[in-house]
Parts: structure tokens; C-alpha cells; sequence
């Protein structure tokens, strides 16, 4: 299963962006190659073979007609400019990307992969009109494979997340092995597991009762529940490695394995911490509003999980894997 | 005091009290404290390099996806059968990024809330739809890494079910109480 998810996720987003580009491409939605007129105000004296700074102005008119865009309601674009022209009216101007420029030239910019901060043009004519400003006709860079481009930078920008996430959760996963370590030889663990057996013994039948894995996997459940992200993870992967100790086939799931993820992939929390801690941030006049209705959904998220987690571990599709293991055992005492 | 007063004060202290009832507890059983914390703690690096080569490629497939502009996609195929719930298409990314990516879901119900205001039904119902799931293949990936396991079997249809269910409810309970 997860095979064709993994395979999906990655030929669905490579076959859009290729679809993206080539839609984009035949409907030049970048006007490579199209002559842009514009006015420049020059800061400075203009000469010829000179850097020089100015104001580029823009109707937003025009702009909106330029590039064929939908939503557009700004009358006046302006954005920083610099140029350099020779005596024929040719020359290069190259446009800063800040917070002022339309989103289009942003999105441009960010679609050449490099040097994302600047635009740059080829000018092709530079006259000097009646109100002091110069009239400016010029052609951007080509802008091409902006989506492939884009999936290209995710690829190395994602391995390394992946590393960096790793390497933070070896401090507190030390940590929390420590502690548990204790906990187990203390027998504060198995005490914990008796406890919570009558709930546990439905959830889990192939786990021992008094396991330490069970310990692990109520500590990792209370954590989620408070809400402590730092915790949790520790303790679920301390769970996940008793889990495995009791698990026959080692490179496959088991049963309780995955019941036990499905309670970790949903959301069952009594603090929604992060969600409050964003709407108290944007000004929200009862951050904890959500309160009530989030652990009705995780709730919901859980039961079904579980659930669903029971009922398909017995269908026929999700036993083969379990199963081609006892016939390999078999096949050996032949 | 109300319920969340009193939720922020266990949360405050479960973790110092955690620790210390362990801590004291096995030393009333006679644990050599100090030896047992370091013994177990050293296999914490081990851990967290045995999760990278599942996370790299679990994140890579996610961020690809993403990239490519995928989800707007989905998001036009699908809006035409959730409109007929009454779901707000505005809310659609939320929920089929919730499962994908914890800092791409957090992003998207920013931006809402930003955009619509965050008392508004919109800011409301992606703030529960934040809280009631959780990103289901990175926890996959970082779970099953951690012991090697490669066959996942039902881990991810059960997991979608359990996310669908969790956004779906938030989605009837939020109408419910804020519609």
C-alpha cells in the first residue's frame, strides 16, 4: 500500500508540473519574448553607459492587459529600477523584487531558480518623453520550466528537512529513553500497564498484559492528549520498539503496531495547543473556542481508526504479507 | 477556573512531574539512577538516524507533491463533490494537506485566518480541522522507521479512514455550534 501512495505522490507531482510548463509554455504565459512599454523616472542626470537609478511606472491597465491576468486591481504600478543604455537606446534594466512589487513579477522571479531577488530586460528603446520621464520599451529574461523547476528545488530543500528533523529528535529522544529506562527498572512501567489492563486487553489482545510496551504506549497516548509534542514522539518510538520485540516478522507490521499508529495519526488531544496559540497570534477574541469542537473531531478520528484498524486487519489482502511468513516457516521444517 | 486553565496547568507540570516521580521512584526501588538514564538514553542517537532514510523518502514524495501545484488540482476535481455537503471550498487545501504535511497545514490555516479573520466560521473550522487529525504519513514514516518496518499493511487505509472521519466531523461540529 504504502508503495503505490509513495509512487503516486511523486508521478502525480512530477507529471503536473511537466502538464503546468507545457500549458504554460504554449500560452506564453510569461510573454517571453513580448516588448514591454513602460516610463522611467531617473533618479539621477541619464547617461549613456551608465548605471543609473530610477522609478519603472506602470498602468495597471496595461499591466493587467500585458500579462492577461484575472484579478488585478492596482491603477499604478511602480517598482526600483536600474538601467544601463547606450547611445543607440539599447541597454539592460534590471528590477528589485520587494514587497511593493506586483505578485506576477514576484511569481517570475521566483520561477528562474536563481538569483530570485531581480528581473532582468533587454531595453530596446529609450527616449525621453515631454514630462521629463523616459519612455522605456523592453523584453524580460525568458522565463521557462517554472514548476519543474520549483519540484527540482523541493526535492533537495525536503531531503535535508527530513535530516534536520532527525537530528532534532536525538536530545529529547535521549532524553525520554533515559527516563524510561529508569521507569522500566523500577518497575514503574509495568505497574502503569496493570493499571490501564481492562482497556488495553481489548485494544491490544496480542500484547502481554503487563508488557512493558504497554507502559510506553499509555505514557506516549497521555502526552498526545496534553498536548506535548516533544514527549510524545519519544515515548510512541520507545512503544513502537517494545511493539517490535513482540513482533514475529520484522519488517512488516503488526496488529497492535498499527493500531497503535492509527491512534497517533489522529488528532486525540484535549489541548489543541498549536491551533490556539496561531488564533491568539491573529488576534482571535476567544482563542480557545475551538476547544470543544476539536476533541469531538479527534475523538471521532480515533473511534474510526480503530476501527477501521480491527476490521481490516482481518481481510485477506492485509493477512498475505503476515501469512507468507508462516509458510516460509513451514516450508523450512519440511 | 474553566476547563483550559486547568488543561495549561497539567500540561505546564506533567513533564518535571513525570520525571521526578521516576526518578524517585526508582530510587526507592534501589535503581542505580544515574548509570540506568545514561544506558538507556545513548540509544537515542541510534533511533534518530534509523528514521532518516524513511523520512527522506516520505518528505521528498510530500514535497514534490506540493511543489508541482498537485493540490490545486485536487482541489478543482474534488470541490464539485464536497460542495455538495456544503464544505467551503476555501477549506478543501486544509484538509487534504492536514495528512501530508504538519508545517504545509499550519501555512494554509495561517493564511485562512488571516485572510477571513479568525472568529469567522472559515478560521474557526480550519483551527478544528488542525487539532483533529494529525499529519498521518509523516508519523507512518518516523513510527515504522524507527524499527525497520517496510510493509505497512492496513497502517495507511486505516489511517486515511480515521483522518477523512476527523475532518469530516470537525466539519458537521463546527456547523453545529458556529453555523
Amino acid at each position: 500500500m504504502m508503495n503505490y501512495i509513495w509512487l503516486a505522490l511523486i508521478a502525480i507531482g512530477i507529471l503536473t508540473a511537466v502538464g503546468t510548463d507545457i500549458y504554460e509554455s504554449s500560452i506564453n504565459k510569461y510573454r517571453n519574448g513580448v516588448e514591454f512599454q513602460a516610463l522611467v523616472e531617473l533618479k539621477d542626470e541619464f547617461k549613456t553607459n551608465t548605471q543609473l537609478t530610477g522609478i519603472l511606472k506602470v498602468s495597471g491597465e496595461y499591466f493587467k492587459n500585458f500579462y492577461s491576468l484575472k484579478n488585478f486591481n492596482a491603477k499604478l504600478i511602480t517598482n526600483e529600477i536600474s538601467i544601463k543604455v547606450n547611445q543607440d537606446g539599447k541597454g539592460v534594466a534590471v528590477l528589485n523584487i520587494s514587497e511593493n512589487t506586483p505578485e506576477f513579477w514576484k511569481l517570475m522571479a521566483k520561477g528562474k531558480g536563481t538569483n530570485t531577488d531581480k528581473l532582468v530586460a533587454n531595453i530596446l528603446k529609450f527616449e525621453k518623453n515631454e514630462n521629463g520621464s523616459y519612455n522605456v520599451v523592453m523584453v524580460f529574461e525568458r522565463i521557462s520550466l517554472v514548476k519543474i523547476k520549483q519540484v527540482l528545488n523541493a526535492v533537495i530543500e525536503y531531503s535535508d528537512i527530513a535530516v534536520k528533523i532527525a537530528i532534532g529528535l536525538i536530545g529529547v529522544m535521549a532524553l525520554w529513553l533515559g527516563i524510561m529506562k529508569i521507569g522500566e527498572l523500577a518497575g514503574l512501567i509495568n505497574l502503569l500497564a496493570k493499571i490501564v489492563k481492562p482497556i488495553t486487553k481489548r485494544l491490544f489482545p496480542d500484547i502481554p498484559s503487563e508488557h512493558p510496551a504497554i507502559g510506553a504506549i499509555i505514557m506516549n497516548i497521555s502526552a498526545n492528549m496534553l498536548g506535548l509534542g516533544n514527549a510524545a514522539t519519544p515515548l510512541g518510538l520507545k512503544a513502537m520498539e517494545e511493539l517490535q520485540k513482540l513482533n514475529p516478522k520484522k519488517d512488516t507490521a503488526s496488529d497492535s503496531m498499527v493500531t497503535f499508529l492509527v491512534i497517533n495519526t489522529s488528532g486525540m488531544t484535549l489541548i489543541p495547543a498549536t491551533a490556539i496559540a496561531v488564533r491568539a497570534a491573529l488576534g482571535s477574541g476567544d482563542p480557545a473556542a475551538i476547544i470543544s469542537t476539536t476533541i469531538v473531531g479527534g475523538f471521532a478520528a480515533t473511534i474510526a481508526g480503530v476501527t477501521a484498524a480491527k476490521i481490516l486487519q482481518r481481510l485477506k489482502i492485509f493477512r498475505k504479507e503476515l501469512e507468507e511468513n508462516n509458510e516460509t516457516k513451514t516450508e523450512v521444517k519440511e | 477556573m474553566s476547563f483550559k486553565e486547568i488543561m495549561n496547568i497539567i500540561s505546564v507540570v506533567a513533564i518535571p512531574f513525570v520525571i521526578f516521580t521516576f526518578l524517585i521512584y526508582g530510587f526507592a526501588k534501589k535503581v542505580k539512577v544515574y548509570e540506568s538514564f545514561v544506558e538507556g538514553a545513548k540509544e537515542g542517537f541510534n533511533v534518530a538516524v534509523r528514521i532518516i532514510p524513511y523520512l527522506v523518502a516520505m518528505l521528498v514524495a510530500i514535497g514534490i507533491f506540493r511543489a508541482s501545484g498537485a493540490m490545486d488540482v485536487l482541489v478543482a476535481i474534488l470541490s464539485p463533490l464536497t460542495n455538495l455537503i456544503g464544505f467551503p471550498a476555501e477549506a478543501l487545501p486544509m484538509a487534504l494537506m492536514r495528512p501530508l504535511s504538519g508545517s504545509g497545514s499550519l501555512g494554509i490555516m495561517t493564511e485562512i485566518m488571516k485572510t477571513y479573520g479568525p472568529d469567522s466560521f472559515l478560521g474557526l473550522l480550519v483551527s478544528t480541522m488542525y487539532g483533529s487529525t494529525e499529519t498521518t504519513f509523516y508519523v507512518l514514516a518516523v513510527y515504522f522507521g524507527s524499527v525497520n518496518i517496510r510493509k505497512t499493511r492496513h497502517a495507511v487505509l486505516a489511517g486515511v479512514i480515521s483522518d477523512i472521519t476527523g475532518l469530516l466531523t470537525a466539519f458537521f461540529i463546527c456547523k453545529l455550534v458556529f453555523g
